[in-house]
């Protein structure tokens, strides 16, 4: 209990985000933008931000009864210019052979001019409208659904929000439309939200509807973690210019992937949800802070903060969910040897490799010079080293001197590109990335060599390689 | 009590009611303030549940010692039949209409005419049980009757039915606390005593709107974040 309201400064709650971002942020002038969307189109088109083609748009009854339906193409999207939670839009795939002016919708059914007319009338009449006002209906082009996206999706398109800052995107989430949602890729309705690391744009937890956490999109063995969403910098980059180009300090940037026209941008939000923490599993309020104050100069470097600060939680869930963890090609291991001496040293991971081998200077500094010196004493020119020979020698010079060689557990034929060796074996553990592990090593002469010793697949179990790290 | 409401009750005659009215309503307006800032509980609005709160002081048309909530709710039930009555209407005209497609304005007039048939067939029933002071303020219902089933109908559409039910649910309950303080002999008696002190909702408003923590219900929506988060 104590834990979860320390925590809770870190959560971007309704009364912080109206009165401390979207009040003093998101001006007049700026939320008038984001509230009428052809004016936003104008707006980000000039900005050079991609949108979805305008193809009409009908203000009043008059226009309404003049409009001349056959210059309609044969998929578009209706929509209510000053439309909200995404109602009142109506979606047209195609139209429908053998009738005048009818089209064929998103749910499969038919609509006629007729319909689109009296739905438009409704439009007009502020049916769709914040508080009822007179508005205006529009045609844009019909995006299409990307081949990735396809298995996740239900009807719709999924689009990315994205929360922008001080120029600096802080938060993404992958929305998703599902059955529920009825085809729209809006939380509240029952929509999907996974949340995407920063820095890879790949997705990591995900959340339906309001806050239920899910590992699987809805009603299918997809996972929905680790999607890989293309055009991730094309899209970060995309959302700080409609944030310069709007003028609003805290804005919900929503993009869609089109499948031939790449990333667009879809809708400037002045007052986004906060699910988003949610399907993150991170707080708002504790990044925008971090980046509140910070001049920022260019969007460029507003991206590469964003990366840097909120990226990297991938691997934290990789952690949680394989419970593995995550190493680089290069780490500090620190070897416990007899009589729990500790040397820690850098060591390779060579997943080339099948054991573990240390230094000569390490074993003895690790209590095995006595091991060492009595091996080295070992005829070991009598044998011929060839593979075939490999389990020969082994039970040979155990049998003949494994009780001799005091803390010899074993002896390894290693045959390596260098050429053939007989090694001693000795039982150690070491200590890696807070994980112990217990471990027969080899010993041989790496004074040559850049690290003290190399830790092979049989002792990485535990862990997965990072080369990147 | 005060010698300014004694000075206005006896000497300019303005009517007790409307006094105690005009003192407890900045009460009910704040409750509502701090359940949606601090508790999270968001109803339609504020305008909403305070003209209901006032509408069932009216049906019910009583005052109670202390909160006597048994004998407050008890007298209430017609008043919260018709509540649920229009809840129910405005619920089942969508699904009815949503397939005749017809403009929102007529839509919402289909929906106010059988309510106001509902509405009168419940005054017909409080009037066969001799609930004769019911039928006299038959306007005010009437009143809650175009307020919700507007607010209703209008965030059906914006958000959804479970959504409206949820807000709808809300602003009963917070309707409901705002008729207790309405129809309390008891804060009547402390605000007619100290008719200025009604004034300290300024200061407490000003922290509310100045609060920015978490509220109530977002402890309980963010738990998940909160829990897990490192």
């Amino acid at each position: 209990m104590m834990e979860i309201l320390a925590q809770a400064h870190k959560i971007l709650g309704m009364n912080a985000r109206n009165l401390e971002y979207v009040r003093p942020l998101n001006l007049k002038n700026a939320r008038a933008i984001a509230d009428d969307k052809i004016l936003s189109k104008e707006v980000l088109g000039a900005a050079g931000v991609p949108v979805p083609r305008l193809i009409a748009q009908i203000a009043t009854h008059e226009e309404l009864e003049a409009f001349d339906w056959s210059t309609l193409p044969d998929s578009f999207v209706l929509k209510p210019n000053r439309g909200f939670g995404g109602g009142g839009i109506i979606v047209v795939f195609a139209r429908k052979k053998g009738m005048d002016n009818a089209w064929v919708t998103a749910g499969g059914g038919v609509i006629t001019a007729q319909d689109l007319s009296n739905h438009i009338s409704n439009i007009i009449d502020g049916a769709f409208s914040l508080s009822g006002v007179q508005d205006v209906a529009f045609f844009e082009e019909r995006l299409t659904l990307l081949k990735l996206f396809k298995p996740y999706s239900y009807r719709g398109i999924p689009d990315i929000r994205i929360i922008v800052y001080n120029r600096v995107p802080v938060m993404a989430m992958l929305r998703l439309p599902t059955r529920e949602s009825g085809g729209k890729a809006n939380l509240q309705l029952g929509g999907v939200g996974v949340g995407i690391d920063m820095a890879t744009g790949t997705t990591t937890t995900a959340i339906q509807g309001k806050g239920k956490v899910i590992t699987y999109a809805p009603g299918t063995r997809m996972l929905l973690s680790g999607i890989k969403i293309p055009y991730w910098d094309d899209i970060l980059m995309m959302s700080v210019r409609a944030q310069e180009a709007s003028g609003l300090g805290f804005l919900g940037a929503d993009v869609a992937i089109d499948r031939e026209r790449g990333p667009v941008f879809l809708e400037l939000n002045a007052r986004p949800g906060l699910s988003i923490q949610i399907a993150n599993m991170a707080g708002l309020k504790e990044r925008l802070e971090r980046v509140a104050g910070l001049t920022i100069k260019t969007a460029a470097r507003g991206i590469r903060m964003g990366k840097d600060l909120f990226g990297g939680e991938i691997e934290e869930t990789v952690e949680q969910t394989s419970g593995k963890r995550v190493i680089g090609s290069v780490e500090e291991v620190t070897f416990i040897g007899k009589d729990d001496k500790r040397v820690t040293v850098k060591a390779k991971i060579d997943t080339g490799a099948y054991s573990t081998s240390i230094d000569r200077a390490l074993a003895r500094e690790l209590g095995f010079g006595a091991t060492l010196d009595a091996f080295d004493r070992l005829p070991l020119d009598t044998y011929t080293l060839i593979p075939e020979n490999e389990a020969a020698i082994k039970k040979d010079i155990l049998a003949a001197h494994g009780t001799a060689i005091p803390n010899l557990a074993d002896v390894a034929v290693v045959f390596s590109s260098s050429g053939a060796t007989v090694r001693p074996v000795v039982k150690v553990f070491f200590v890696m990335d807070d994980v112990r592990v217990p471990a027969y090593v080899n010993i041989v002469d790496r004074s040559k060599l850049r690290y003290d010793a190399i830790i092979g697949k049989r002792n990485l179990g535990k862990f997965l390689v990072d080369v990147s790290k | 009590m005060s010698p300014w409401i004694n000075s206005m009750i006896v000497g300019l005659g303005i009517p007790d009611q409307t006094i105690a009215l005009l003192l407890i309503f900045p009460l009910v307006a704040t409750l509502i303030a701090f359940f949606r800032q601090v508790i999270g509980v968001k109803a339609f609005g504020i305008y909403t549940p305070s003209i209901i709160a006032l509408v069932f002081f009216m049906i019910s048309d009583a005052r109670y010692e202390g909160f006597d909530l048994w004998a407050m709710f008890y007298d209430l039930r017609y008043g919260i039949a018709i509540y649920i009555a229009v809840i129910a209407i405005g619920m089942g005209m969508r699904v009815v209409l949503k397939k005749v497609r017809l403009l929102y304005l007529p839509r919402v007039a289909i929906t106010m005419t059988l309510l106001s048939f509902t509405v009168l067939g419940i005054l017909a029933l409080g009037a066969a049980l001799q609930r004769t002071g019911f039928a006299t303020v038959y306007v005010f219902p009437l009143i809650v009757l175009v307020v919700i089933a507007e607010k209703f109908v209008a965030v059906q559409i914006e958000k959804g039915t479970k959504t409206a039910l949820l807000l709808a649910l809300e602003t009963f309950v917070v309707a409901l606390c705002g008729y207790a303080l309405l129809s309390s002999q008891t804060v009547q008696n402390v605000v007619f005593a100290h008719p200025f002190s009604v004034l300290l909702v300024i200061p407490v408003n000003v922290l509310l709107g100045k609060w920015t923590g978490l509220r109530v219900a977002e402890y309980i929506r963010f738990r998940d974040v909160l829990t897990r988060m490192k």
